[in-house]
């Protein structure tokens, strides 16, 4: 797919920038906070509906405004495609594909797919969990939009069960000002969990499989052959690895756990069992990278894990996706840099990010479009 | 003037600029038409409450529905508010009795099953000798949950069915068109 352009309007700190693209490679160039970061973000949002960065929509309209549109003409092998985000202060969003307004905000995602990759990636190693299931989310959207609304009906149904239990337990502790909670509404509730849990488990479970002999390929490349990097999805909910796709397994599985659990859940007030707690762990050579990894064998595995992402989108949804690099090219050493931009080539379009182009091999960026950025205005240099 | 703006705006629906619109149309129209509505708006308010038997909003003890000797009394059709009553009033498909649970299962918002009209539907089951309850309630999460409440404590004592596919994902009856809603109504399944 290619974006050819894309139009910014009271977004950040850009009041009213049309951008042109015309290689498939981009280089966004400045100072830092002129606004480079910015117009990856652009995108990023109209590929996933979310920032990376977190925060409200007020954040991202431009200061003393109150509205703040984006739109983005894509081509991809279907057609041409019109996109438009309407954000507003109050939080509430329109999108419209081809001028028609989406009554379900989940029927915009899967237009546009992007990988990101930012220096904030090595989170992924170095973080919590959370950092590496939200990453895998991110990924299954792209793979699976329909996904965005399981996770969204399994996170409604954990919040409702943790109320619950947490009802529960304050009755237990002061059982004269709150009424018991009914065990038959606990017990839906638990299969509720169980039910949409397993929708989550087993594609999270997929997705991992299908990810991992590709990160595993190009790790031991990038690593000159020197490390086996290994990825494991380690649910919350334990099943035998040949029963990961079987919901039936699963469910059986998830209600088992939840029973024995029981006495915990009913003191902490809150649920234990479920996705919410999966680990996804990341092994070189049999060890783990979080604790054992070298910056050096950190950054090589986030880099195989970006770049085994845009390989299996592009095998899922038979189109390459755009690439987003904010600030990282540069970072990579030219081995690396060239192992990536070896594989990118001219097939997935690349927006990236950098202060200085001085750090760049001088053949490719000669090739690329050059646009630099001050202080919210774009020019094409 | 910015009072009446401000009162418009919060009503569901109604932005700033929907609110400024009918604050002008308002002061543009004659003053008997303005007290007109201004008492419309109490007496409803002041007048309707609800059907003793169905819940279901009513100026009248025992609103018009369940007082209609051609509906039929052996099926009764529950839902969460009185909005879906009048969604499905819209199809004219259905000929049945109503019941108006007033809410949904939802343990964050402090609602469990005993705030809802639940028990007085146990009650209306066993004593009008229903043969067939439709649970019409949306399908989100806690949709799901009240319906399969429900269906447990209904199922000793009567047939009972529910509809809810084919309308939108996590969708509300009130947004689903009438085509929609009727062929839901036919196509209603067995809950197990
Ligand atoms: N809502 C907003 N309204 C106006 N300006 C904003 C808004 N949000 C962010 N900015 C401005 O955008 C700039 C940051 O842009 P961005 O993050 O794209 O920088 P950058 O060019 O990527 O910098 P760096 O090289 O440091 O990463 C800052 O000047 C910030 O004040
Ligand atoms: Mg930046
Ligand atoms: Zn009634």
């Amino acid at each position: 797919m290619f974006l050819e352009q894309l139009h910014l309007r009271h977004f950040r700190n850009y009041e009213d920038q049309p951008i042109a693209f015309t290689a498939p490679k981009t280089i966004l160039v400045g100072d830092n906070a002129q606004g480079k970061s910015n117009v990856l973000e652009a995108v990023e949002l109209l590929a996933t509906l979310r920032s990376h960065r977190g925060g409200r929509d007020r954040d991202l309209v431009q200061t003393d405004h109150s509205e703040s549109i984006i739109t983005a003409r894509l081509r991809r092998l279907s057609g041409d495609t019109k996109l438009a985000m309407t954000l507003r202060n109050s939080g509430r969003r329109t999108v419209a594909i081809n001028g028609e307004t989406q009554k379900r905000q989940l029927d915009f995602l899967g237009v546009i797919n992007a990988v990101q990759f930012s220096s904030l990636d090595l989170d992924l190693v170095r973080g919590g969990p959370g950092e590496r299931r939200r990453w895998l989310d991110v990924l299954l959207v792209q793979l699976e939009p329909v996904y965005a609304h399981i996770l969204q009906q399994y996170q409604t149904v954990l919040k409702q069960r943790n109320a619950l239990l947490k009802q529960r337990r304050s009755h237990l502790t002061n059982p004269g000002t709150t009424a018991p909670i009914d065990p038959t509404q606990l017990a839906l509730w638990d299969a509720q969990l169980a039910t949409a849990g397993t929708r989550v488990i087993r594609r999270r479970a997929r997705a991992i499989a299908r990810l991992a002999p590709i990160a595993q390929q190009w790790h031991h490349n990038i690593s000159g052959q020197q490390e086996i990097l290994e990825l494991r999805y380690a649910s919350n909910v334990a099943v035998e690895s040949a029963a990961q796709d079987d919901a039936g397994v699963i469910q059986q599985a998830f209600l088992h756990q939840i029973k024995e659990k029981a006495i915990a859940e009913q003191y902490q007030g809150t649920s234990l069992v479920g996705p919410h707690r999966d680990e996804i762990e990341f092994l070189i050579n049999q060890t783990p990278a979080r604790q054992y990894g070298s910056q050096g064998q950190q950054r090589t595995l986030v880099l195989a894990l970006k770049l085994a992402e845009l390989i299996l989108i592009e095998s899922v949804i038979s189109e390459p996706p755009l690439l987003l690099l904010d600030d990282v090219l540069a970072e990579l050493d030219l081995k690396r840099q060239n192992q990536l931009l070896e594989t990118i080539q001219d097939r997935f379009q690349t927006l990236i990010t950098a202060t200085h182009l001085g750090a760049f091999d001088a053949q490719w960026v000669q090739s690329a479009q050059i646009l630099t950025v001050k202080a919210g205005q774009l020019h094409q240099a | 003037m910015s009072r009446l703006i401000e009162q418009f705006q919060r009503l569901p629906g109604v932005g700033p600029k929907t609110a400024q619109r009918l604050a002008l149309h308002i002061l543009k129209r004659p003053e008997a038409e303005v007290q007109a509505l201004a008492q419309a708006l109490l007496d409803a308010k002041q007048q309707v409450g609800v059907c003793s038997r169905c819940f279901h909003l009513s100026a009248e003890p025992v609103c018009e529905i369940c007082r209609n000797p051609g509906r039929d009394r052996s099926t009764i059709c529950v839902v969460a508010d009185s909005r879906d009553v009048i969604a499905l009033e819209k199809t004219r498909e259905y000929k049945g009795l109503y019941h108006v649970l007033g809410g949904l299962v939802s343990p964050m918002d402090g609602i469990g099953p005993e705030q809802l009209n639940i028990s007085p539907l146990v009650r209306r089951v066993n004593q009008e000798k229903t043969e067939e309850v439709i649970l019409a309630i949306s399908p989100s999460v806690e949709g799901e949950t009240t319906t399969l409440y429900i269906g447990q404590l209904l199922k000793p004592f009567t047939r009972v069915t529910r509809i809810a596919f084919g309308l939108p994902m996590g969708g509300d009856l009130e947004y689903a068109d009438e085509v929609t809603l009727a062929r839901a109504m036919e196509g209603r399944q067995e809950l197990d």
